[in-house]
């Protein structure tokens, strides 16, 4: 037994929006921005840290028992300032009751410096999940706009089979104001490209890189890959400033999902992960206001986890849009006009919602010791034999459904019209009418296969407050 | 063993108002408009009533809750009023209610009343509601038109019915209640359509287009019962009886069970074998003289006929195309142009259904009065498919 990464994952949203249809939307004002190339990936309406984050979770703890002594949120787009975000996402998961919940903010290193703390223990560390999710929004025209994107990455640590152990890590604070957001604005505020490559990451990562290289023992030129946060041209020039080849530097993802904030490292360690083999040695980078970085080194033990984990088959199940104002308002960068359904007073009863907190945040309903019906909701009466008391809790979020009925609505209000819902098919005699999510016009079928996903339920907008619940999806490529 | 309410009560009169888009009427003109109508065809006073039932469903956006809107309108001496609600069932409740009262001899005379007044909502369609419980946080924010769209989409796959089969029958459902429609002066939407334009109509809820949805409108009607002996007691001869009323609801079966494949009406089945029982009906098909059964939307109308036992399973659109359900057809349904064209004013729905029950019995129905009918089913079903109420009604001629 002895302490290291025990697993990883990651999640990038469905949507894609290729930079040409951003160009093109605003090249009267920006004829410049025509030259970008790739997508980015950003978040559907339904999505924001929380769901990406649960989604990361899944794909981090598939097949695994959910021991989770402790979970860590890290993001600079946190959707509550008060209620624990991880709160959320351990109740998402249906973590025990006991589960140690804590949310950091405030730095895109915040994953990273965690990820630092966490490798000062050597035995007695919790088993913790560190998640880390950014959506970070970006003015309409702006530079972010192109280079952003939403994704969500997880690492599982602790004591056990490691599939990574961290040999070493550093951190450097420098209180470069690079880019900053002010607590009460939407968006990033970015300084002068030139001087954040000069000035910063130029002189502050080479400082982290050397003393975790020298805390673990190690020289540069025994590091394999390099994961760096940052765009291509920067991550060449720190190559040749590490005196490393270029060809040791991780894809940054930028052609297809684009800088992820908070998330970024955590998900270029997951890709990283997916393809490496044991024995090798990971650089891992944050940067803002100063710098970690660690030294990871893989283990015979990777190999059993990476068919199922990390971001290739997300980022490869894609919804491309060339629309931009539909992207605009998927995010809302625009206020569109959804008619007067839209303004249904969304008022959450908190009472209702906290008895049934299990049944909606993990989606738990019931299973009837007396004739094995699976039921959602669970109630205290059996909806097939009819027997009092009988209902065992057991969620239906792990399981696929089959599509009944459905329809799509065109007249029901939905950010994102139609409004996909219908009836859905669960082992062992359970049936939900459920909201559909991520399909496009005319993808559902009855009969298709569904998994379920954590998302937005319902805004209330007067109360600044959003409903979460589970919806089905489409299945994943294998 | 309970013997039913088979021909023990009588409907003395009824009234109607004409319904629609009525920016001329509040809540209270409405009821006035078919109580007076129902009053002057009993030919009683209004202090001969002695109890009242108010059927209404959107309370707070229509006319209030509680006993008052009736009692108000109709400046009532003070007697019981009392309101129900069940969905689009809510009419028929009401009628219900003053039934079995009357059966019951806890009054001679009793009244039941529905009315909705829906278009100061502001709303085209059904006006939302303000969210706020348990199923708030997980059901999907559907409409009625996505609810029962799903009909379709698994009524189609069960049968292996190509969907645009299935829309042709839906077309001919719509196109047939429009040609009646036309032939009633109450009604609210008066126009002759298409198959080509009921196929060509908007999508609003696949496979839904705006011709396959009712009208949402505002209206009253009402009934005055009382029992056969005191309509005989009254100089009536020949009345109009009720010869069955029946009711049943969901209980979560449909929507949490795979037992139920999403393509049929469960509770409408259950209410129609009862209501069947109750009136001694054994094969509808050939028994029943005429429906109006809850055409919300076309495919509602479609899977209605199989549900009641008229159409047989998997047969109902080679009964709608075969023309078995239009006015000279072997069962006429929605003689009156249905929820579709008469309108749909939820409270007044099953009472209005009676209404033209009890015009075509006793020969009343002018154009569209068919030939020496003797008995009628009006079907209504509350909510949604997966969760719903439904109530099957049987009315027929009885020699006092």
């Amino acid at each position: 037994m002895s302490f290291g990464i025990l697993s990883f994952g990651a999640y990038v949203p469905t949507f894609r929006i290729t930079r040409q249809a951003i160009a093109q939307a605003i090249s009267w004002a920006s004829p410049g921005a025509k030259s970008q190339k790739g997508e980015r990936s950003f978040a559907n309406w339904d999505e924001d840290s929380i769901t990406l984050a649960v989604e990361a979770a899944r794909n981090c703890l598939s097949g695994l028992p959910r021991s989770v002594e402790q979970v860590q949120l890290a993001s600079t787009t946190l959707p509550f300032a008060d209620r624990s975000n991880s709160g959320v996402v351990a109740d998402a998961l249906r973590l025990a009751g006991t589960v140690s919940t804590e949310d950091l903010a405030g730095s895109r290193r915040a994953a990273t410096s965690a990820l630092v703390r966490m490798s000062r223990f050597t035995q007695g560390a919790p088993s913790t999940l560190l998640l880390a999710a950014d959506t970070r929004e970006t003015r309409p025209g702006s530079a972010q706009e192109m280079l952003y994107g939403h994704a969500a990455a997880a690492l599982l640590l602790g004591e056990g089979e490691p599939v990574a152990l961290i040999r070493g890590a550093a951190s450097v604070h420098e209180d470069m104001v690079d880019q900053y957001r002010a607590n009460d604005t939407d968006y990033d505020y970015s300084l002068e490209e030139r001087w954040i490559r000069e000035e910063g990451y130029n002189k502050i990562v080479p400082r982290a890189v050397q003393a975790a290289a020298d805390a673990a023992g190690i020289a540069l030129g025994e590091v394999h890959r390099f994961i760096i946060p940052t765009s291509a041209s920067i991550a060449k020039g720190l190559a040749k400033i590490l005196k490393v080849g270029e060809d040791r530097l991780v894809d940054p993802l930028a052609g297809q999902v684009g800088d992820c904030g908070a998330a970024h490292s955590l998900l270029m360690l997951s890709l990283a992960l997916e393809t490496a083999v044991p024995g090798e040695t990971l650089m891992v980078v944050g940067f803002g206001q100063g710098a970690d970085a660690l030294v990871i080194e893989t283990t015979p033990h990777l190999a059993a986890l990476q068919a199922s984990r990390g971001p290739a088959r997300y980022i490869a199940a894609k919804r491309v849009v060339e629309n931009y104002t539909m992207f605009l308002s998927l995010r809302e960068r625009i206020e569109f006009d959804f008619g007067m359904r839209a303004e249904r007073d969304n008022r959450t009863s908190q009472s209702a919602f906290y008895r049934r907190r299990q049944d909606i945040t993990g989606m738990v309903g019931g299973r009837c010791s007396a004739c094995n019906t699976l039921q959602y909701p669970r109630s205290q009466v059996c909806v097939k034999c009819g027997e009092m008391d009988t209902q065992q809790p057991e969620s239906l979020s792990d399981l696929h459904g089959r599509v009944k009925s459905y329809t799509e609505d065109w007249l029901a209000f939905t950010p994102l019209p139609p409004y996909i819902y219908g009836n859905v098919e669960f082992p062992d005699g359970a049936n939900c009418m459920l909201e559909f999510t991520d399909f496009a016009p005319g993808a559902v079928q009855v009969g298709s296969e569904v998994r379920m996903v954590f998302r937005i339920k319902d805004f209330d907008t007067r109360r600044n407050f959003r409903r979460y619940f589970w919806k089905p999806a489409p299945l994943l490529a294998q | 063993m309970a013997k039913g309410i088979k021909d023990k009560v009588a409907i003395i009169g009824m009234g109607c108002s004409r319904f629609g888009e009525r920016w001329d009427c509040g809540p209270e003109e409405l009821i006035l408009e078919a109580f007076k109508e129902a009053l002057a065809d009993a030919g009683i006073a209004r202090e001969e009533i002695e109890m009242a039932w108010l059927g209404l469903f959107y309370q707070e956006q229509s006319a209030g809750k509680s006993a008052l809107p009736l009692a108000l309108s109709l400046r009532l001496p003070n007697i019981p009023v009392t309101r129900v609600e069940n969905m689009c069932a809510t009419g028929t409740e009401a009628l219900r209610g003053a039934v079995y009262a009357v059966a019951a001899g806890a009054c001679d005379i009793a009244l039941a009343v529905g009315v909705e007044k829906l278009k100061d909502t502001g709303y085209a369609g059904l006006p939302e509601r303000t969210k706020g419980t348990f199923d708030d946080l997980w059901l999907p924010n559907a409409t009625a038109p996505g609810a029962f769209a799903q009909l379709a989409s698994a009524y189609a796959a069960k049968h292996k019915i190509p969907m645009e089969d299935l829309k042709r029958a839906m077309a001919h459902v719509s196109v047939k209640s429009h040609d009646n429609g036309v032939l009633n002066p109450k009604a609210h939407l008066r126009k002759r359509i298409t198959e080509e334009e009921a196929l060509k109509a908007s999508t609003v809820a696949y496979p839904l287009g705006l011709l396959d949805c009712c009208g949402v409108s505002d209206g009253a009607a009402c009934a005055i019962v009382t029992t056969v002996e005191k309509a005989r007691e009254m100089g009536f001869t020949d009345v109009v009886t009720v010869k069955a009323m029946q009711l049943a609801p969901s209980n979560g079966y449909e929507m949490s069970n795979t037992g139920w494949d999403g393509s049929y009406l469960l509770t409408t089945r259950v209410a129609a074998q009862k209501a069947y029982q109750e009136a001694g009906i054994t094969n509808p098909r050939e028994e029943i003289s005429m429906m109006e059964v809850h055409d919300c939307f076309s495919v509602t109308e479609l899977v209605v006929m199989e549900d009641l036992g008229v159409s047989p399973e998997g047969g109902a659109s080679k009964d709608i195309l075969d023309g078995v359900f239009d006015r000279d057809g072997k069962v006429p349904c929605q003689v009156d142009g249905g929820l579709k064209c008469f309108g749909h004013p939820i409270g007044a729905t099953g009472l209005r259904m009676a209404y033209e029950m009890y015009l075509q019995l006793l020969g009343r129905a002018g154009d569209r009065q068919i030939s020496n009918p003797t008995i009628g089913l009006t079907h209504n079903l509350g909510g949604h498919p997966f969760r719903n109420v439904a109530s099957v009604s049987l009315f027929g001629l009885h020699a006092t």
